[in-house]
């Protein structure tokens, strides 16, 4: 086979497309049909509203992605971490991402993961962390955010979004932790 | 395994050096200077972001440069704007020569330069304007995401059109790897910018994936060693090793890397069996890069002594070297316990930047310095600047790398003690920043004395009759 690929560009590149496809095909086509859950909304999921998608649009335009993860993943620590007065938060399950277009699963952890951030904090709290989060947390080097807590409506939106996060499975140990 | 020459008609393994054709390589130079360019400007991009992990407040207040939007137009300026142009840049030099023919219309090329050059502008307003799609390596805009492929098209057919016109019949390596990467381009770009339009969540994600590793494996890694396998014997001035083994690491290549692309959700919400696959394929990719590596060296044997004074051979070696770095994490990485302390740390820049700056961007480099001169018919401004570029470079990036995967993965192993409230874990990393930041000055200074080199090497050249 080596030699017939070197001397022929049309043998070369049959070989080298049925490869990609071999690989390429099971590793994404077949997968969700395989696994229905990555289709199937979670019990508890709701849809965006018009508010909601607003202010996820702000999160992608404004990059919190590159910093922010959104999954608990099955390891101890995140379940901690994501957790709220001593209780673990459940483990991300496919189910709940279902409505999310673009994805935010992320990559980097610069900030904590938000899978859970949903209920954690109230509207003021967001509102000064925007303007500048070093007023809350110093030592934080996420960025501030003046023209977003300056604009009602966009910052209304961004905390609306926030809010839904991780709320499709009910697992707050109270429920009045929004104050 | 070591084995001197192929057909024997023409030893493959040795570079074709005879040109009979007159090459004008125009495209070549048009691709090269506004690459460099790219490379210079959004080098300061890059600075900008490193110095807003250590002053969080700098340019704050100015919604256009705000981290969130900078990384973005740091990431694709320095892949499309700066690597992959100059790549491109490079096969438009090396196809014609290896295949002994003129380039199939150099007209196109200079009109694709053109169009990637409105490409990347484009990418420079709408990245800054918030204008994002939203996915990792394919936040471009819908239409640019439409220009990206008519450029590739017509990248494509001026490849295809010389390779089909050639006059030597078998094939040298590099001709491989760039047909692979044209290919496969066509392919994965699609499924990044446009497929994930039609899927959601994790389906989507699994997508993005795909074209994110792939965008490193099937776009950057063929095209980068195929620079490679054709500057190494070339500016050694000794036969490639072994024809046989740099074909073995081809087709390992294309049938191992399509894979992998769950292994970025590892522990994540995604279905364990194909994380399973990801780990094992991703372990695979050891043999391509064993391939690669022992070919390189072998072809080095008695040469090394030219690495004290050829500045793109260092260039290439200490490339190559990265690469087997890189090339022997990533697999690692994908190792669940690794994973669990590495993953979402500071310790995958450091990575990331070994494959892309450490080992691609050094074949590039390497391949610029030795084709700019041939092609203005005259030689390099300054021999002693080129090699003060590559110390900068490479002290710059041990800097960079090595601080990151230690603050990386101290990081990981403090996330995994939830104990620690996550804002100490920020707090201890300052210092890691504060170095990283002096390390991408140091790299910096490398990419401002190449650049300047090759513009004094192209305005103040003299015409040597060669
Ligand atoms: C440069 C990286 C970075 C970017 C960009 C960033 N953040 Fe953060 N974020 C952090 C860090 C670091 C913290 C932890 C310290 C703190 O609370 O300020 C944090 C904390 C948070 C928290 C509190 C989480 C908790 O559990 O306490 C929220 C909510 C948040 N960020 C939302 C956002 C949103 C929304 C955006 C985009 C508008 C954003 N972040 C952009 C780095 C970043």
């Amino acid at each position: 086979m080596l030699s017939r690929a070197d001397n022929s560009a049309t043998f070369a590149v049959g070989a080298a497309l049925a490869f990609f496809f071999l690989g390429g095909l099971l590793t994404t086509v077949v997968p969700p049909m395989v696994d229905k859950s990555w289709s199937r909304p979670a019990p508890g999921l709701k849809k965006y509203t018009p508010e909601q998608l607003k202010g996820r649009a702000i999160y992608v335009r404004e990059g919190c992605w590159y910093c922010h993860t959104q999954q608990t993943r099955t390891l101890v620590a995140d379940t901690k971490r994501s957790g709220w007065k001593g209780v673990d938060s459940p483990i991300s399950t496919p189910d709940e991402f279902v409505y999310d277009t673009p994805h935010m699963f992320g990559t980097k952890r610069t900030g904590p993961d938000l899978s859970r951030v949903g209920g954690k904090y109230d509207t003021q709290w967001h509102k000064t962390h925007f303007r500048n989060p070093r007023d809350l947390v110093p030592g934080s080097i996420m960025p501030p955010f003046p023209w977003i807590a300056d604009k009602p409506e966009e910052l209304g939106a961004l905390i609306a979004y926030i809010q839904t996060l991780g709320r499709a499975k009910d697992w707050r140990p109270d429920q009045d932790y929004e104050k | 395994m070591p084995e001197t020459s192929g057909a024997g008609v023409r030893p493959t393994n040795a570079v074709p050096d005879t040109a009979p054709p007159v090459h004008t390589d125009t495209t070549a130079k048009w691709f090269l200077i506004s690459s460099i360019s790219y490379f210079f400007i959004v080098g300061i991009i890059a600075l900008t972001i490193a110095a807003k992990f250590c002053w969080p407040e700098l340019l704050g207040t100015v919604p256009y440069l705000t981290y969130g939007r900078l990384r973005p137009l740091h990431v694709n300026g320095m892949l499309f704007g700066w690597l992959l142009a100059c790549d491109m840049g490079l096969t438009y030099y090396i196809v014609p020569r290896l295949c002994g023919v003129k380039l199939f219309s150099e007209k196109l090329g200079v009109a694709t330069a053109v169009l990637w050059n409105v490409i990347v502008l484009g990418a420079v307003v709408s990245l800054m304007a918030g204008w994002n799609h939203g996915f990792e390596y394919a936040e471009l805009p819908f239409p640019l995401n439409l220009l990206v492929v008519v450029a590739w098209v017509m990248y494509a057919i001026n490849i295809f059109g010389t390779i089909i016109k050639r006059k030597y019949e078998q094939m040298y390596v590099s001709i491989w790897y760039f047909m692979g990467c044209i290919l496969w381009t066509t392919f994965v770009y699609p499924t990044g910018n446009f497929a994930t339009d039609f899927a959601t969540g994790v389906n989507q994600a699994n997508l993005n994936w795909m074209y994110v590793h792939n965008a490193v494996g099937l776009i950057f890694t063929p095209i980068g060693l195929g620079i490679a396998y054709y500057f190494l014997p070339k500016s050694a001035e000794t036969p490639l090793h072994s024809h046989r083994l740099s074909m073995i690491g081809f087709w390992a290549l294309a049938f191992v890397y399509v894979w992998t692309g769950a292994h970025h959700m590892l522990h994540g919400p995604i279905s364990q069996w194909l994380q399973t696959i990801a780990i094992t394929f991703s372990v695979m990719l050891l043999i391509p890069v064993w391939a690669v590596v022992y070919n390189f060296f072998a072809t080095m044997k008695g040469q090394w002594q030219q690495l004290r004074e050829n500045v793109p051979l260092k260039f290439i070696m200490s490339g190559i070297v990265f690469y087997l770095l890189t090339c022997f994490q990533g697999p690692m990485h994908s190792l669940r316990s690794v994973n669990a302390i590495v993953s979402k740390t500071d310790w995958i820049p450091g990575h990331a930047h070994m494959a892309l700056l450490g080992c691609f961007s050094f074949f590039a480099i390497a391949g610029t310095y030795y084709i700019v001169p041939r092609m203005w018919n005259t030689k390099l401004h300054s021999e002693a600047l080129a090699n003060w570029s590559f110390w900068f470079f490479m002290i710059g990036g041990l800097g960079f790398f090595v601080t990151l995967w230690l603050g990386g993965f101290w990081q990981g192993w403090q996330w995994n003690n939830p104990s620690i409230p996550f804002i100490d874990t920020v707090k201890a990393l300052q210092p890691v920043w504060l170095v990283r930041f002096f390390s991408g000055i140091l790299m910096f200074c490398g990419i401002v004395s190449f650049a300047y080199n090759i513009m004094a090497t192209v305005i103040g050249r003299r015409e040597y009759a060669q």
